[in-house]
């Protein structure tokens, strides 16, 4: 398997700002996700069902959350004594500090990189929800005999810091990296998910930290004429987070069964931490429709078009619809909730109503009693 | 050397539960599913971990292989251990030939290799047929307060249930003064649950006087227990009040599992500080549909629902296509039931096919013989064909063509 002589790196802070609301508290790999995953799960299991068996997670700041969910990766069978899964928090030396950007980062983790024994690098960030074959990216990139591989999709970009458009030939070599000014039109736009060598990453990190760049992706298009850059395209299931707004839709996306058959492929299973839950118990009066709805669920009352993560209470009388309600969240009798997300452990108290808009859902922060 | 354990439990796991029909042809009892996403196993196991035992041997013998898939290294109930932890224990070969488990007590006779290793001052028996949440902890304390030789764990039945039980005679002070194997006419309610715990070096003793003497089976409440008691050994009961329930039968079993969605039972398995571990399966969160109805029921990961259920249990990857209608039932994984189709008073076992129109099982109201009626049963992997019927009571364990 080719995976074998990978290295797979995952940014777990990458794009934090883009949900500010929801990475107040965690890592964007540990922000949760159709009702019983975490970001980081897409990534890591990715990796693990192309048969990557080193992974880096490289974390900067909030990461307790994160540390919790992945612990020593037994969940993705990443605990080994040969390889596995290593968590890379900021390393203090005279030269790096807490991490700023991408290029600090990798570089603060290049003697990982340089023990990994490994020829190819991926670099992924938890922002990106989908299954992908990593396995026919990493042969595209031997097949092209490409320096570097970018992973794109194609539709309507997402709005957010250093979106960027792929520009290829006929032959899927990349010839231009260009910003994105419109954001009405389809475009082959880049996923962030890269194959690279490791000396040529190597290389690259030692040129730019000496250059005080900041940024990798423009390491690369500076580069074009250099390299050979390829392109790879993603297809199915393919959602980029990128705003508060996007998280909501993406979610709700799952309830359409299409969606649904495209993320969760049972030959490529998302692997999660478990949490020993009982099953759903759904009580005497309960009308659930179009929802999914994780284990640990007590639901008496009614919920529509939303998803609920484990171990959530909704009690006699509820009205839920068009709703993200996190773990442990707690619904009162009679309570009327529409186009909200709820963070963890939120309670809300009888007899409220809470309502959003579908193009703008209210937010609660965690722990938060209404 | 690492701490010496107090106590070890050893799992009598080797059962067939024949009683189970065609749900234990390929797997051992204590395999069977249960609850949405549990097997029988993992109570007791669940029990052990939560109880501060984590030396668990598990004496397996009639079908062992999904028992001992399941099992594994023990990690889903944190008995992946480096000193203790849980062990598959199989007959094996001896230098005097080979035997197979001949009775409970002899099970654990050719294992007393095994605890010796642990060299543990007690041991805890216990059976792999029961639901039930239990502190053996608490039982120990009571085992060393009474400095008891053997300690039974009972608890009262019904009285009119009690000749189907191993009774006992208790005196004030808790001590045991007779044993009744279900007699006619009870003069006891005390049931044993099937769980001792036995002063090591004094249950070693009887083991190896047992398996000297002529024509005994060689089982702890035929043989071991008894001899015991003759010999005047203190023999105390210990009374549990719980939730306890065997599930040795397809009644039971069935009885088991819905007595989850009776909020006056005494079996919380969400409680946080006693929970039940088990094996989870890798699924995404269950989808209910807008045309489904689900009341009163039990659904668990992985299944898509988009017909009508009342009262039953699903297990993981079941779909339930518009218009089918699921009541009074339990549906292993993998289970599909297709459009139209009715499931009722009925258990499926896994990866079975439901066609369209079928019908599987009967309201015991519709019966014109209530004796006639009984919970149908559909075997792993079994097709029941478009429009047939599966009549009450039935037990079908190989594909039904359609009505046609």
């Amino acid at each position: 398997m080719a995976a074998k002589n990978v290295l797979g790196m995952i940014f777990s802070n990458a794009y934090d700002e883009a949900l500010p609301e929801l990475t107040a508290l965690r890592t964007m790999g540990s922000i949760p996700f159709a009702g019983r995953y975490r970001l980081i799960d897409f990534p890591l299991s990715n990796m693990v069902n192309a048969g990557i068996q080193k992974v880096g997670v490289i974390t900067k700041s909030n990461y307790r959350s994160l540390m919790d969910h992945i612990g020593n990766g037994k969940a993705w069978d990443l605990s080994r004594k040969r390889e596995g899964m290593t968590i890379l928090p900021p390393y203090n030396s005279t030269e790096t500090g807490a991490f700023k950007d991408k290029v600090d980062s990798l570089y603060g983790s290049i003697d990982y990189l340089r023990h990994a024994d490994k020829d190819l690098v991926l670099c992924t960030d938890c922002n990106v929800v989908s299954t992908i074959d990593y396995d026919a990216i990493i042969k595209a990139h031997t097949a092209s005999n490409a320096d570097v591989t970018l992973a794109y999709t194609n539709g309507i970009p997402p709005k957010m810091r250093a979106a960027t458009e792929l520009v290829m030939d006929a032959q899927g070599k990349v010839t231009a990296c260009r910003g994105i000014d419109c954001y009405s039109s389809a475009i082959s736009y880049s996923l962030k998910i890269m194959v690279i060598s490791r000396t040529l990453l190597e290389r690259l990190l030692h040129e730019a930290h000496s250059a005080g760049q900041t940024s990798f992706e423009q390491i690369i298009a500076s580069n074009l004429q250099f390299l050979n850059v390829y392109g790879y395209e993603v297809g199915g299931f393919v959602r980029v987070l990128s705003s508060l707004g996007s998280y909501y839709e993406a979610n709700l996306a799952l309830l359409d069964r299409a969606n649904r058959n495209l993320l969760f492929d049972p030959e490529r299973p998302v692997f999660t931490k478990v949490r020993d839950e009982v099953p759903a118990v759904y009580g005497l009066n309960a009308r659930v429709s179009n929802s999914l709805i994780a284990d640990g669920c007590k639901i008496e009352g009614e919920v529509e078009n939303s998803i609920l993560f484990r171990g959530v209470t909704v009690a006699k009388g509820a009205k839920i619809k068009d709703s993200i309600l996190m773990q442990n969240t707690y619904i009162g009798e009679n309570v009327s909730l529409a186009s909200v997300i709820l963070d963890k452990s939120v309670v809300v108290k009888p007899n409220k109503m809470l309502c959003g808009a579908q193009n703008y859902p209210v937010y609660v922060g965690k722990g938060i009693v209404i | 050397m690492a701490i010496k354990p107090e106590c070890i439990a050893m799992l009598l796991a080797g059962g067939q539960g024949s009683r189970l029909g065609i749900l234990t042809k390929s797997i051992a009892k204590p395999a069977v599913p249960y609850g949405g996403k549990y097997r029988i196993i993992d109570f007791p196991l669940s029990n052990c971990v939560n109880s501060g035992i984590d030396t668990v041997g598990v004496l397996t013998q009639y079908q062992p292989l999904e028992l001992n898939d399941y099992i594994g290294n023990g990690q889903s109930w944190d008995l992946d251990r480096a000193n203790g932890g849980v062990h598959i224990l199989s007959p094996y070969q001896q230098i005097k030939g080979t035997e197979w488990y001949k009775g409970t007590a002899n099970a654990i006779y050719q294992n007393i290799n095994f605890i010796e290793r642990y060299d543990p001052e007690y041991v805890l028996i216990l059976s792999g047929d029961h639901i039930y949440k239990m502190d053996y902890s608490k039982m120990l304390d009571y085992h060393k307060e009474k400095n008891a030789d053997c300690t039974i764990a009972m608890l009262e039945v019904p009285w009119e249930e009690a000749s189907r039980f191993g009774l006992m005679l208790v005196n004030e002070d808790g001590s045991i003064s007779e044993f009744e194997e279900k007699p006619k006419n009870p003069r006891s309610n005390k049931a044993s649950m099937g769980v001792y715990i036995f002063t090591w070096e004094k249950l070693r003793a009887y083991l190896i006087a047992d398996e000297a003497k002529e024509g005994s089976s060689n089982d702890f409440g035929h043989d071991v227990i008894p001899a015991m008691h003759e010999a005047g050994e203190r023999m105390f009961a210990y009374q549990f009040d719980g939730y306890w329930k065997d599930v040795g039968t397809i009644n039971s079993l069935w009885d088991a599992n819905l007595d989850l969605l009776n909020p006056k039972v005494d079996l919380d398995l969400n409680d946080d500080s006693w929970k039940i571990y088990s094996k989870s399966p890798t699924a995404p969160p269950h989808y209910i549909g807008s045309a489904a109805k689900v009341e009163n029921s039990m659904i668990t990961e992985g299944c898509e629902i988009e017909g009508n259920i009342d009262f039953s249990v699903l297990f993981a990857n079941v779909t339930v296509e518009e218009g089918a209608e699921v009541r009074y039932s339990i549906v292993m994984p993998g289970t599909v039931i297709k459009k139209g189709a009715v499931v009722q008073y009925a258990i499926v076992a896994e990866d079975a096919v439901i066609e369209p129109g079928a019908v599987v099982g009967e309201s015991p109201e519709n019966m014109a013989d209530i004796n006639d009626w009984g919970v149908a049963v559909v075997g792993n992997g079994v097709t029941v064909g478009k429009g047939a019927k599966v009549a009450p009571k039935a037990m079908v364990d190989t594909d039904i063509g359609g009505a046609e």
